[in-house]
């Protein structure tokens, strides 16, 4: 088909099409009563219930941990102390990632051009991705926290055996997520089962969008 | 200063005198009646939200083909806001009569499912071409030099064309 029979084609047939919208002028009436957007109305519930969540587990948490380290550093397991630490200081960094991802989102101006604000919104997207990256990497101090002296003194080999196992390998695991949860490995049959679900879409979506963008470049 | 009876007014001669890009938005973005609905809904939200930062240098067109097209591409990241935004869609809303006749329908419905296979930034850059717009205003809109849009047009064309001829050889 020659490309002017194309613009002809689509042109003609559009042009019928219009002409037969009917724009409800009630329904054009109720967004305009619409006020500018509300940062926190628009945000979705579990976004709201998600940050909340997250602000008061580091609040709380992070002021009990500075209390230990100022005035029992001596009383308290050092492997108690330094592992909360650290569980705290990642959490800390993904919530204040995820605020700043989500402030941006919802006071992105649409009237820039299409690339510009498309890039934007792609990026925001796959910060998610980091956020979960840093979360991997809490997990070996989930088995390091309720380490204590009276372990090291009474405790058998096996046990340590074991618990040295888990701790080496959910190590090996955190960092070897950190590292390789990228777009390159979307294909990637663990990647699939880590994001399959339904609200991991719209990010891989927008990692494929940042791919366009980069080949339009 | 505008004042908001301004701004309403404003908003209802824009979306009633460019309606039809509104629809060109949605058709080429959604498959489904239902979906296109649902978009131009959502383009006439933003297109209310952004009103009062429209900037007189740019064409009206050339702004209302950004923020519906930013809106389009985005789609699938708002869908669940929309919904919470509880403005009754109305039955009647973006009724359409299929007016082409056979021959140039079954054209047409091929054109439209060769541009469905194209990607967001394909379908954007598409649909402009057909508008007819120069590469200057897509320029404009997409925020990609004049050579790089002809390049790209080219290409897309030419995938286009493919698809056509593989048609023709069945």
């Amino acid at each position: 088909m020659i490309e002017n029979e194309l613009k002809l084609l689509w042109q003609s047939t559009n042009k019928k099409l219009e002409d037969s919208i009917t724009i409800n002028r009630d329904n054009a009436e109720d967004i305009t009563r619409l006020k500018v957007q509300n940062f926190l109305s628009s945000m979705k519930p579990i976004k709201i219930f998600t940050l909340i969540v997250g602000i008061l587990w580091v609040s709380i948490v992070g002021v009990i941990l500075v209390n230990l380290f100022v005035n029992a550093y001596e009383k308290v397991s050092l492997f108690f102390l330094y592992s909360a630490a650290i569980q705290v200081i990642l959490s800390a960094i993904s919530v204040t990632i995820y605020i700043y991802q989500l402030v941006l989102t919802y006071t992105i101006d649409y009237n820039e051009p299409i690339m510009v604000i498309q890039e934007k919104l792609s990026k925001l997207k796959r910060s998610t991705l980091t956020v979960t990256r840093i979360l991997f990497l809490q997990l070996p101090v989930w088995t390091t926290f309720y380490w204590n002296e009276t372990m090291f003194q009474n405790g058998s080999v096996f046990l340590w055996v074991i618990q040295g196992i888990i701790t080496l390998l959910l190590t090996y695991c955190s960092l070897w997520l950190f590292l390789n949860i990228k777009y390159e490995n979307r294909n990637k049959r663990w990647f699939q089962f880590i994001f399959s679900g339904r609200e991991w879409q719209p990010i891989l979506h927008s990692m494929e969008l940042l791919n366009q963008i980069k080949n339009y470049e | 200063m505008t004042t908001d009876m301004e701004l309403n007014h404003r908003f209802h001669q824009i979306i009633e005198q460019h309606k039809g890009v509104l629809f060109k938005v949605a058709r080429i973005y959604c498959s489904n009646e239902e979906d296109r609905k649902d978009l131009m809904q959502e383009i006439m939200i933003q297109v209310w939200r952004s009103l009062h930062k429209y900037n007189d240098n740019f064409a009206i067109t050339t702004w209302l083909y950004r923020v519906s097209l930013n809106v389009a591409i985005s789609f699938y990241r708002q869908n669940a806001n929309r919904k919470n935004s509880n403005i009754p869609l109305i039955e009647e809303f973006a009724t359409l009569k299929d007016e082409a006749g056979n021959e140039k329908q079954e054209q047409l419905n091929h054109l439209e499912l060769f541009i469905s296979e194209l990607n967001e930034l394909d379908k954007a850059l598409m649909l402009l071409y057909l508008e007819d717009k120069s590469h200057a205003e897509i320029s404009e809109i997409m925020g990609l030099t004049v050579s790089n849009i002809g390049t790209k047009i080219g290409r897309i064309k030419e995938k286009l064309r493919n698809r056509f001829s593989q048609l023709n050889s069945y």
